[in-house]
């Protein structure tokens, strides 16, 4: 029996790392291959720490079933060994794990910049985000400067409007502004890997770039209140022709009069 | 559309009732809740006498419950389902094979569960399909019918269906607010502000048709496609069409029978109220009041409640029509200063006296909104100051500079605010103001977000200053 302790310790370790061998091309940890460029560098953070505390499960696992066979086949007659107090073990293992952390905080400062810095955004997108996502109780707002000029923080006559549904350029670097109108919610977009929460009060510039044309889903990501799962809208990337034809009809829309529609539905 | 049309106007006559069946059973059950008006009704009025049915029995007979939807034809609600005609009956002693034709210009569902006879011996029935061949039309059903159809009869294959599933949409999306019965009661109302609507009014503020007519279709589907800003009511345009269009007949269908309840109700209120009974009783009997009572339930209250059916169909069918749409007689004045200027003048003037509620800056504190109104039902005084709704809901007019209308910000929008008014508000119509004063008053509304200072009109609207270099350039 105190030998099926230490198979036991021991098995799971192998599971584990059977799981973590198939588990990419079975598509078990994200939505989809990542659709966007910093989805790349997200995901290599995120296999890279998969990586680590796989070994360090593995490892520890494996030491947990060689303490428990070696006390299991012992014969009685030998004392046990303490080792609480070893400052030798407290240190080792207080610089291992310290090590390890530093490695990851290091590797990930680039990724991290390039997400949440502004001045390393792309050139391309820094000052002129394409949209104001407004998040609110619950629902997504949309405002697109009127085309041709440049989005402000404020209102401004002539911005379109619209709701859960945000049109941007394909391929190409593209930011938007995130704010909320109440509480704290999080713009998420699972396939694009992009996340990132909207706080009250602050307007926080959000980057990507969709490599290809599509419609992906934008979910909120933060319970904002009891109707958190009707958060749900849609991104549609677009070639730069496709968005500006979208933003012209969206201003006919929006400049409706119910003339020019009576007129021609009566033709 | 024209299906449920052709249905209606056929059965106009037999007042037919088709019962929806609903396939399956719901996780819970669930009523639809009787208005507080109909709860004070006395018991005989609310349920009925040996003699007739009351207000509750009326109302269930054509509307069902949620579980057991009905379709009451005379409603112009698509109730769902393929119309077709009983072309050959063949009947064994085992199993009876009924070959359908669909009616003219419309064709058979690829799959069908129930068939409603509608018009024959066997009207009023619902069958189950087992077994459906969608190329020749031919149906083997579960069980058969207790009066045999015969060839000619007119039938709904899967009636009520889009109703169904407009319900269960309803039940998951809605319902925490609205409530079952569309009377803005859900588990998630007590926290909103402003509360959800109550449909049971047949009342729905904001609509493209004319003060009188109700809301259309399409209003109700911008409205779910768009959300109302500046309120609880948020988008679904994520949804599919058809299943905006199903949530759309069953919200119109729950105000019908909100409104119909109403109607009824008035019809025996005033005389059998557990109030003005309790008053009767000080010179009359309580039997002789119920003798009146069911004389009445007996004779009259079944014509009346007909016809209340009658005039319902009609206003809710002609909302749809062309005739009630607000279209405007002249195009969009193109914003200027001087239209803006215009517009504020009209804002202001005494006549129009926008001012009185939204206040001379439009911040939405006019001295209306100080003033103590009365409740126009029970006479009396309300709690709190400021402007009611038909709900009895405070609801002061809009701040207009912040830039959130809840009807929508499209010019039309707010052409259709001002021309119809904003039903079950004190918002009134304006619809003897000519429409070119009405676009002035649009324009600078439009603008009042973005002046320096109230009442500071720009020189120059931003588009125009930006278009007019550029047209010296050239
Ligand atoms: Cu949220």
């Amino acid at each position: 029996m105190k030998k099926f302790w230490a198979l036991f310790f021991w098995f799971w370790p192998l599971v584990a790392l059977y799981v973590c061998l198939i588990a990419p091309s079975r598509g078990w940890w994200f939505p989809s291959e990542p659709l966007s460029t910093l989805g790349h560098q997200i995901d290599g953070l995120f296999y890279l720490i998969l990586i680590i505390v796989t070994v360090t499960f593995v490892g520890t696992q494996a030491a947990l079933g060689y303490a428990l066979w070696k006390g299991a086949t012992k014969g009685s007659s030998q004392k046990a060994w303490f080792s609480h107090g070893s400052h030798k073990l407290e240190i080792i293992w207080t610089i291992v794990p310290a090590f390890v952390l530093v490695f990851i905080s290091l590797t990930q400062l680039d990724v991290l910049a390039d997400i949440r810095v502004l001045s390393k955004f792309p050139d391309s997108v820094q000052n002129s985000p394409v949209a104001e996502v407004m998040a609110r109780q619950f629902e997504w707002r949309i405002r697109y400067p009127k085309p041709g000029t440049k989005l402000m923080n404020e209102p401004q006559p002539g911005d379109l409007y619209f709701v859960n549904e945000v049109h941007v350029p394909a391929a190409v670097p593209t930011m938007i502004n995130l704010r909320t109108q109440d509480v704290q919610h999080a713009f998420f977009a699972p396939r694009l890997r992009v996340k990132q929460d909207a706080v009250p009060g602050l307007i926080i510039p959000v980057w990507f770039e969709i490599e290809k044309a599509g419609e992906y889903e934008l979910l909120c990501a933060e319970l904002c209140g009891w109707g958190h799962y009707k958060m749900k809208a849609r991104i549609i990337a677009d070639s730069q022709k496709g968005v500006d034809e979208y933003l012209t009809r969206l201003e006919l829309e929006q400049n409706e009069d119910g003339v020019a529609d009576a007129e021609a539905s009566a033709e | 559309m024209e299906n449920s049309k052709a249905f209606s106007l056929k059965n106009l006559g037999l007042g037919c009732l088709l019962t929806a069946a609903v396939s399956g059973c719901s996780e819970f059950d669930s009523s639809f809740a009787y208005s507080a008006k109909t709860e004070s009704l006395i018991a005989e009025a609310q349920d009925g006498t040996d003699a007739a049915p009351g207000v509750k029995p009326t109302l269930d007979s054509r509307f069902g419950n949620p579980q057991q939807l009905k379709a009451w034809l005379k409603l112009p609600v698509e109730w769902g389902g393929a119309s077709a005609r009983v072309e050959a009956v063949a009947s064994t002693d085992t199993e009876i094979r009924i070959r359908f034709t669909p009616e003219e210009g419309k064709s058979l569902p690829t799959e069908a569960g129930s068939v409603q006879f509608i018009t024959g011996e066997g009207a009023g029935q619902t069958v189950a399909i087992t077994k459906w061949d969608a190329q020749t039309g031919e149906a083997v059903l579960a069980s058969l019918p207790e009066k045999s159809p015969a060839s000619g009869d007119l039938c709904a294959i899967d009636g009520g269906a889009a109703l169904q599933s407009g319900r269960v949409l309803y039940m998951r999306h809605c319902s925490h607010c609205h409530g079952t019965a569309g009377d803005g009661k859900g588990p998630t109302a007590e926290y909103l502000n402003p509360k959800p609507r109550d449909y049971r009014h047949g009342v729905f503020k904001f609509t493209s048709t004319n003060d009188q007519s109700k809301v259309s279709r399409e209003d109700l589907l911008r409205v779910l496609k768009y959300g109302i800003p500046g309120t609880y009511m948020p988008s679904f345009l994520l949804m599919k069409d058809e299943e905006l269009h199903a949530i759309v007949e069953y919200v119109r269908f729950l105000a019908m029978r909100g409104e119909y309840e109403r109607k009824l109700v008035n019809e025996l209120a005033s005389d059998y109220s557990e109030k003005s009974v309790s008053d009767r009783l000080k010179d009359e009997k309580r039997s002789d009041i119920v003798q009146e009572l069911n004389e009445f339930l007996k004779d009259e209250f079944p014509a009346t409640a007909d016809s209340l059916g009658d005039e319902l169909g009609e206003v809710w069918t002609a909302a749809d029509t062309e005739d009630a749409k607000i279209i405007p007689s002249v195009p969009r004045v193109p914003d200027s200063p001087e239209s803006r200027r215009r517009g504020r003048a009209l804002y202001l003037s005494s006549t129009l006296n926008c001012a009185d509620c939204h206040g001379i800056d439009g911040a939405g504190n006019g001295p209306q909104t100080l003033a103590f109104e009365k409740n126009p039902v029970s006479g009396e005084l309300y709690k709190e100051a400021g402007l009611h709704d038909e709900w009895d809901n405070l609801n002061q007019p809009r701040n207009l500079q912040r830039g959130i209308f809840r009807g929508g910000r499209r010019p039309i929008d707010l052409f259709c605010r001002i021309h119809a008014g904003i039903k079950g508000s004190r918002m009134p119509s304006f619809k003897n103001t000519p429409h070119e004063d009405i676009w002035h008053i649009v324009n600078y509304l439009l603008s009042l977000q973005f002046e320096s200072e109230p009442g500071a009109i720009a020189a120059a609207p931003a588009a125009a200053a930006e278009a007019a270099p550029a047209a010296a350039g050239d």
